[in-house]
């Protein structure tokens, strides 16, 4: 990294290039309109946010600039040249590069080999190849090494391969997709100085996003997208956060904060030293000591994949435990099957609704009876109470505001927001002792988000104890009696949220003070 | 509203098979054509109205194939593929010819133990595979095609030993007289050469059965739930090895009874009367119904026709009756993408009935 | 002059191994006893005769079975003038498809009507009842209830004594002292091949190791598998045989091609395998075991053209020459002789072979 070489593809001081010029793009879907009239101006050496919720078409648009989709009308221009892509091939070599949110990296192959890979004919895949790649990455920061395999690195450097490889293929324009959503606060750090980079070296920075303090604070223009159009443009000098969230929603923001405690001294859940390995033997949760009691809410916060999803998996007891004891209201339930534990009264919303959520072809009023099956409420003796779950499935629509032609409707024509307001009214029913929520509000739009954050307090105040899993940190904050922090299995931290900021928290998830693991 | 969800509805059941039988009707054609026959005389020969006597053979033909079809719809309602009903209804049926024919019980009662063994052989059988899949992860695709291999081989070693000499081969002793059971004429059939199985009737009880214990009962629910989406069922707290188990053996059982009707209704003993391959065809008709009783009944009774129709082909046409197996592959191999295509079509009509609704629903922040 | 062996159509003899009977009784001669037989014999039609044949799964084409049963339905009806409708069974039909295919051919007023094989056994039982003035026949067929059938002919094959002459064959040619069987399936049918080879093997030297292989045990498909045919014989090839005679239909094949590699020799059965087989493998059949079903159909065609139709158990034997050896390639030229002198024994009574292998 200490050789100077000569600048590489697109090497820095290069004259701005890569602007980009969308005009009228319609895409039609059967049954939706995922764009309608999208127009977009990217101008080159810039990095321009587009922000919007989740559904409002930015992945569509994505996909038309990464000529995955075809626009069904409409015009992109690249430095002011007309493009037609019928493939990803064809955005390549007009200088677009995309870096998807989930990575696309072989973990047991070095960073040369994932670079390289599928662009043998540009560098070759010996010497040649090494020197480029040591020249992007001391010219732009990122401090990788190529013969390091991509198994040993976090998830910040990952990232920087992904954009490391476009770079590689030359591309001008660097589009990333929620490139936040899986780094913490001092990653990001890392990642907006590496994007300053790329500016002043003249490339063209794409930026999708719907966290509007990163995009205030990177962005040198953003555009707001809703319902499939753009519906403004804004300037991030003179924005406020509350202006941009009012464009992306046309609504108040919801605010997530609990009132007054609720908490009381009777524990609902009480896990002790509880171990989990996996079938090769390696621990997934250590030595896990957490109690909830009657009326409070446990936010736990990581890093996706530091043992989350095997903590709640192993209190529904979806997974046996290795060790430890795990007790809901009194009960030793450690050797309880699943059902038993439901019938204890756990509801449940999972972090993946499509996995582990949902019938995605059955009605809405037979999701309702998911997970409720032994409930005396649907069932008598083994048989189904139908008329009593479409009854049932009618009051969750109306309260939880379900938006639906009916309860005969399959669950997977619902959209992702209305399908996980019907898994929070369902695990609401029946008056559960102990809620399972891992990130209830993700995918939500605005609205819902705070009607589901209204049940949650409503029912909290009437003595339910939560255990909440987030990784929006301001949701984990604002809804959460105690906060405690699990890194690679183990409870490493336990902080309150009326004191704790953000960047405290995201230091105890990486397991440092601050930077990368 | 109601009224194009039904139509969707219709249009799922009925069209999608019959759009299917349509091509492969065609296909059928352009063999018989390509063979140098006459496409007329087959379509004579398959649309002749049946005969009282030929209509009983249909209904038997399909009685059988029902339950064969039931047998598979079972596992597949729960995503497993019991690929082994036709090894498993072998070795039940001998078992069952074979208790049947040592009379330990007088009449009726001898009936119903070898009904009662029949199944219990069979669903032991499938049990195999399914133990081998929830303890050593063992597909029951590959394992219940090898428990074929290894029923049909061991009823032959069985039979060869144990048998009475019978001719040139080996059969069971045929069951006393007192267990056998006319065929019915129902006041419309001609009973002369044997008139519908009276067993048939346990296809009408396994149908019944199904669509009860299927759609209206918690366990019916628990199977469908984890056939949809397994990792939503285990986390809904259904124990799934159980459920693989216990489908399986319901899956083998109902396998069991498939040629008790034929046993007891004219073939009297386990021999060469034995009809194989039913357990192969069951298969498709479940397929073809979309693993729906009434669905199944549909394919059973159309499978059973185009074979009992096709017999005679030989003899009037020179065509082999083989030639409808054709047909009943390509309808199996249609069906199937036509039901992805109306499902689909389904699917996207659902959605716009969605939009319709909440372009019309208040404001609020729907993205 | 051919002349056809018969036994009395007595319900108790149906389940006795068919030849040990038929060389009890046969006589060399009775073919104008049949209308003394059975009870109510058919009437062979005045007029037109349509002969109905009714082939086992497969049908025209299997260079086998009933494609043997067409030569000598070709033969009748070029001979006599009469004409002749074929039907064909499909894979895994039922019992009652048999049945009805039966009666097609009884209401369209075919007489006589000919099943081929074991398994029309049964329905030619239930359908003869139906018809009692049509004359039926099965191949390889036999009563299976009590009630005598006396419009219905039972047309059996005596493979154990052709068997035997192959057997001789097979002894005198073998160099190693070693020759060796393979059968389809393990059944009582295949056993009985196995049986009079074997016997006929030890009547040449006793010394003679006679090596047995079964590519199923039950499953037909024993019949279709040239590669189970070929591994067999190559596994006996490789322990020292170098004459190995199939009973096991298409898997037959397979044992040519390992004799072929083996540079040994095979014998065929059924037909005169010599005529089908590929130029290479020519010089490797010695010879075949002949079944002559073409002789049975033709036979029974006659009988009713003759208006004696025959009835009850027929068996074709040496005597008959129902069976017998090929003699295409000349390869067993030098052994006639002995062969002759072995069919004389049979045929006078001096040797009986058995119908089943020693236990």
């Amino acid at each position: 990294m200490t050789t100077s070489v000569e600048s590489g593809p697109g090497g820095p001081a290069l004259a701005p290039s890569g602007g980009i010029e969308v005009r009228g793009i319609t895409k039609r879907f059967p049954g939706v309109v995922a764009n309608s009239d999208v127009n977009l101006t990217i101008r080159p050496g810039t990095v321009h946010a587009l922000i919007g919720e989740n559904g409002a078409g930015k992945s569509t648009l994505m996909k038309i600039l990464y000529g995955v989709q075809k626009p069904d009308e409409g015009t992109i221009a690249v430095d002011g040249r007309e493009v037609h892509f019928s493939s990803p091939t064809d955005a390549i070599k007009v200088g677009i590069g995309m870096v998807f949110q989930h990575f696309m990296l072989a973990d047991n192959l070095t960073v040369l080999e994932n670079v390289v890979l599928g662009a043998e004919h540009l560098y070759g895949i010996g010497g040649n190849a090494r020197v480029q790649i040591k020249a992007i990455s001391a010219d732009y920061g990122f401090g990788l090494d190529p013969d390091v395999l991509v198994e040993e690195l976090g998830v910040g450097q990952r990232q920087r391969v992904e954009i490391l490889k476009v770079l590689y293929r030359g591309a001008r324009t660097i589009v990333l997709d929620e490139p936040t959503a899986v780094l913490v606060p001092q990653e990001v750090d890392a990642l907006f100085a590496n994007l300053r980079e790329l500016r002043a070296s003249g490339h063209t920075i794409l930026f999708i996003s719907h966290k509007l303090d990163e995009v205030l604070a990177i962005a040198d223009d953003i555009t707001v997208m809703r319902r499939g159009k753009t519906v403004g443009e804004a300037d991030p000098a003179t924005a406020t956060k509350h202006q941009l969230a009012e464009l992306m929603v046309g609504s108040e923001l919801p605010d997530p904060e609990t009132e007054e405690s609720t908490v009381t001294t009777t524990p609902m859940l009480t896990m002790r030293d509880v171990g989990l390995t996996d079938a090769a033997g390696r621990d997934l949760l250590t030595g896990i000591d957490l109690t909830i009691h009657r009326g409070e809410v446990l936010g736990i916060a990581g890093v996706e994949g530091n043992g989350q999803a095997e903590l709640v998996e192993t209190i529904m007891g979806m997974r046996r435990p290795t060790g430890g004891m795990i007790d809901v209201g009194g009960a030793n339930v450690t050797r309880w099957t699943t059902r038993r534990r439901r019938k204890l009264g756990i509801g449940f919303i999972p972090e993946d609704r499509h996995r582990h959520g949902l019938l995605l072809d059955a009605p809405l009023w037979e999701n309702r009876i998911l997970g409720h099956q032994t409930s005396r409420q649907l069932n008598w003796r083994g048989v189904i109470r139908r008329r009593a779950a479409k009854k049932d499935t009618r009051r969750i629509v109306e309260q939880y505001d379900v938006r639906t032609p009916t309860i005969n409707t399959h669950a997977r024509a619902l959209s992702g927001g209305n399908q996980q307001k019907l898994i929070v009214g369902r695990e609401m029913s029946g008056d559960p002792v102990l809620l399972i929520a891992a990130h209830p509000t993700r995918g939500v739009d605005v609205g819902a988000q705070g009607a589901i954050w209204n049940h949650i307090k409503t029912a909290r105040r009437e003595g339910l104890a939560v255990l909440l899993i987030s990784a929006d940190l301001d949701e984990l904050i604002g809804l959460s009696d105690r906060i405690q922090v699990i890194l690679r299995g183990e409870m490493v931290g336990e902080f309150d949220p009326d004191r704790v900021t953000p960047q405290e928290l995201g230091a105890a998830m990486t397991g440092g003070k601050g930077g990368e693991q | 509203m109601r009224s194009t969800a039904l139509l969707r509805k219709i249009a799922q059941v009925v069209v999608a098979p019959l759009i299917a039988l349509a091509i492969a009707l065609l296909v059928t054609s352009l063999v018989v054509v390509l063979a140098g026959n006459s496409v007329s005389v087959f379509f004579d020969v398959m649309l002749t109205p049946p005969s009282q006597r030929i209509w009983v053979n249909i209904i038997n033909q399909t009685a059988m194939l029902f339950l064969a079809g039931m047998a598979a719809a079972i596992a597949f309602r729960m995503n497993l593929f019991n690929i082994g009903i036709e090894g498993q209804y072998t070795l039940a049926s001998y078992s069952g010819a074979l208790v049947a024919g040592m009379a330990l019980f007088p009449g009726t009662l001898n009936i119903l133990a070898a009904l009662v063994v029949a199944m219990a052989v069979g669903a032991a059988w499938a049990a195999i595979a399914g133990v081998l899949k929830v303890t050593r992860g063992v597909s029951e695709v590959i394992s219940t095609i090898m428990l074929n291999s290894i029923a049909i081989t061991l009823v032959g070693w069985l039979l060869n030993t144990y048998g009475d000499q019978y001719g040139q081969g080996r059969r069971t002793t045929p069951i006393p007289e007192s267990s056998q059971l006319l065929g019915l004429g129902f006041g419309f059939f001609d009973t002369s050469t044997g008139g519908v199985f009276a067993l048939a009737s346990l296809a009408v009880i396994v149908g019944v059965g199904f669509a009860l214990v299927i759609n209206r009962s918690r366990f019916g629910f628990d199977l469908r739930a984890t056939g949809g989406n397994e990792a939503a069922a285990i986390a809904s707290g259904v124990r799934v090895k159980k459920m693989i188990v216990i489908s399986m053996l319901l899956s083998g059982g109902v396998a069991g009874l498939i040629w008790m009707p034929d046993l007891f209704g004219g073939a009297d003993y386990y021999g060469t009367p034995f009809q194989s391959g039913l357990g192969f065809t069951g298969l498709a008709v479940a397929l073809l119904g979309r693993n729906r009783p009434l669905g199944v009944a549909f394919g059973a009774l159309l499978f059973a026709w185009l074979s009992v129709q096709a017999n005679p082909l030989g003899l009037k046409a020179d065509i082999s009756p083989s030639v409808v197996q054709i047909t009943q592959g390509v309808v199996v191999l249609v069906v199937v993408v036509v039901y992805e295509v109306v499902r689909r079509w389904g699917a996207a009509a659902e959605q716009r009935a969605l939009r319709s609704t909440l372009e019309t629903a208040p404001a609020g922040g729907q993205a | 002059m051919r002349t056809v062996g018969k036994i009395a159509a007595f319900a108790a003899v149906a389940s006795l191994a068919l030849a040990g009977c038929a060389t009890e009784d046969s006589n060399g001669d009775g073919g104008d006893d049949a209308a003394a037989e059975g009870t109510g014999a058919c009437t062979a039609p005045d007029g037109d005769i349509q002969v109905g044949l009714a082939y086992d799964v497969g049908g025209r084409g299997d260079q086998s079975f009933n494609d043997s049963a067409y030569a000598g339905l070709d033969k009748a009806v070029k001979e006599f003038g009469i004409t002749a409708t074929e039907g064909e069974a499909a894979d895994g039909e039922a019992e009652s498809a048999r049945e009805e295919r039966l009666r097609t051919m009884a209401d369209s007023g075919m007489n006589p009507i000919v099943g081929v094989g074991f398994a029309y056994s049964e329905s030619v039982n239930v359908v003869s009842d139906e018809y009692p003035d049509t004359c039926f026949a099965v191949i390889d067929g036999f009563d299976p209830d009590e009630t005598g059938n006396g419009n219905v002919a039972y047309l059996g094959f005596a493979e154990e004594q052709g068997s035997y002459l192959v057997g001789v064959a097979a002894a005198l040619e073998t160099k190693t002292d070693t020759v060796g069987f393979v059968g389809g399936v393990h059944n009582d049918l295949i056993k009985k091949f196995e049986a009079g080879y074997t016997a006929g093997v030890q009547s040449v030297n006793p010394d003679i190791e006679v090596l047995v292989q079964y590519i199923e045990e039950s499953d037909v498909a024993g019949f279709g598998d040239p590669a189970g045919g070929k591994e067999a014989a190559a596994a006996e090839f490789d322990q020292g045989a170098d004459v190995v005679y199939h009973a096991a239909g298409a898997s037959g094949s397979g044992v040519f091609e390992a004799a072929t590699e083996a540079d040994a020799w095979a014998i065929g059965v059924d037909s005169d395998q010599y005529l089908t087989a590929p130029k290479n493998q020519k010089p490797h059949i010695l010879t075949s075991m002949l079944k002559r079903v073409d002789v049975a159909t033709y036979d029974m065609i006659k009988s009713v053209v003759d208006g004696e139709p025959l009835a009850s158990y027929q068996v074709y034997d040496l005597s008959a020459d129902g069976v017998g050896y090929s003699t295409s390639g000349g390869f067993v030229k030098k052994y006639v002789e002995q062969l002759d002198e072995a069919k004389g024994a049979i045929t006078n009574g001096e040797v009986e072979v058995p119908t089943a292998p020693a236990e």
